[in-house]
């Protein structure tokens, strides 16, 4: 599925990201609090869904290569944040969900995490 | 997969930036209506262009082509006035149209040239062609790609070029302690540097990784410090001394999982004692030098001759 499709399943708000950069597809989604755990991964992830809205989440996703960032719980994000993620290029979006339902949401659309036994469907 | 969406994106990018004027050919070689369809031959071939705006003084009356040269030269006839031979009232465009509105009239007229006309003055400008657009689209990709393309291309050849018996570069950071609006800058900018030099990929990932965790753990617990990354043809070397309160059982500190963060370490997302672990995953070879009270110095080498098995 695209990025579109991941802000309109989550009815996010896009707050870094042109029509033409959500037009991108995500097929795997990494979610965590820890910047460390994510980074500890071999695998890189399209969307990275966190509750952390400092801008190490970015500093993170830019560093390990994931191109997209999704808030969870609706927290404020604070400007620094979309400006990095602006400077930095990466998708950044909010969504009022719990990190677990967001999780259960791209699960059900076919998202998977990226390494793993069980292979990714084609979404 | 991606990068050919990426290409098209930009394609249809351009094509929603580009006006007309930015790839029409200006100053057009035109007839006048009076004139024969002998002077057209003598043009078309003379200029090596298979068609041209029909002018009456400013106007643009009708498009003459080589099809319509063919016709009367099989027609038989002696001459003709190319007024009698043109398409007459053309459809023309305006210089300020935007390429992608454009396109559309060509794919449904399936002309092959249009006259280019100026939106306030209604004169005639230029000619557009799409063999033109084609050239206009490959120049503004040119352009955008220019800038990073020398950047990378001087980098990457950095040590094909110097001559030398030792060839290595040295890059320093200075770290400021808790300034967390900063953190991270350095190893993401380090990353850029070395994409641009052309070190590959996995190598990039688990420096950046190492370096970007070395960095929070200086910025968090230590008042200063110095990142410093030395760039061999063969191996990268990272070193980050801090002025910080230094570690008690660095042997503790290398377990995943053990941790002496403070609460607002992990809710800044670090401090889960996954810090030192995944340094030493990335790192071909990983020193850890701390003294209490003094700090702590990370050393990480990444060989970047062969291909490493970590992250």
């Amino acid at each position: 599925m695209t990025l579109k499709e991941v802000a309109e399943q989550l009815s996010a708000r896009v707050l870094a990201g042109g029509d033409e950069d959500l037009a991108a597809a995500a097929t795997s989604v990494a979610a965590g609090d820890m910047m460390s755990d994510v980074l500890a991964r071999a695998d890189i992830p399209d969307v990275l869904v966190t509750g952390l809205t400092t801008v190490q989440a970015i500093r993170t996703a830019s560093v390990a290569g994931i191109k997209t960032v999704v808030i969870v719980r609706g927290k404020p994000v604070p400007q620094p944040m979309i400006d990095l993620a602006r400077e930095e290029s990466i998708v950044l979006m909010v969504t009022a969900m719990k990190l677990f339902e967001a999780c259960g949401r791209l699960w059900d659309c076919g998202l998977r995490p990226r390494a793993g036994k069980g292979k990714a469907p084609e979404a | 997969m991606h990068e050919q969406q990426a290409q098209h994106a930009k394609t249809q990018e351009l094509l929603f930036e580009l006006r007309v004027a930015d790839v029409m050919r200006p100053q057009v070689i035109c007839v006048r209506p009076d004139q024969t369809m002998t002077e057209l031959r003598n043009l078309l071939r003379e200029h090596r262009i298979s068609g041209t705006p029909v002018l009456d003084g400013d106007e643009v009356v009708g498009m003459i082509t080589i099809a319509d040269l063919i016709a009367f030269l099989v027609s038989g006839e002696s001459e003709a006035r190319i007024a009698d031979k043109m398409t007459r009232n053309p459809q023309m465009l305006f210089s300020d149209q935007l390429l992608v509105h454009v396109i559309r009239q060509f794919d449904e007229t399936r002309f092959g040239r249009f006259p280019v006309i100026d939106p306030q003055t209604h004169k005639l400008v230029g000619i557009l062609t799409k063999g033109l657009i084609i050239e206009g689209m490959l120049r503004a990709m040119e352009r955008e790609l220019k800038e990073e393309e020398i950047r990378q291309y001087r980098a990457s050849h950095i040590f094909e070029d110097l001559v030398a018996e030792y060839k290595e570069i040295y890059l320093t950071y200075e770290l400021i302690g808790r300034d967390f609006d900063r953190a991270g800058k350095a190893s993401t900018q380090m990353k850029r540097n070395l994409k641009r030099l052309g070190i590959r990929p996995d190598i990039v990932h688990r420096l950046a990784v190492a370096s970007y965790e070395a960095e929070m753990n200086a910025v968090i617990y230590a008042d200063s410090g110095v990142m410093e990354f030395r760039i061999a043809p063969e191996e990268i070397f990272m070193r980050v001394r801090d002025r910080g309160p230094g570690i008690e059982d660095v042997a503790r500190a290398m377990e995943p999982g053990y941790s002496s963060a403070p609460d607002w370490v992990r809710e800044m997302g670090f401090g889960a004692g996954m810090g030192i672990p995944n340094i030493r995953k990335c790192a071909d070879k990983m020193h850890i030098q701390s003294t209490p009270g003094i700090g702590t110095t990370v050393s990480v080498r990444i060989f970047t001759g062969r291909e490493g098995e970590g992250a």
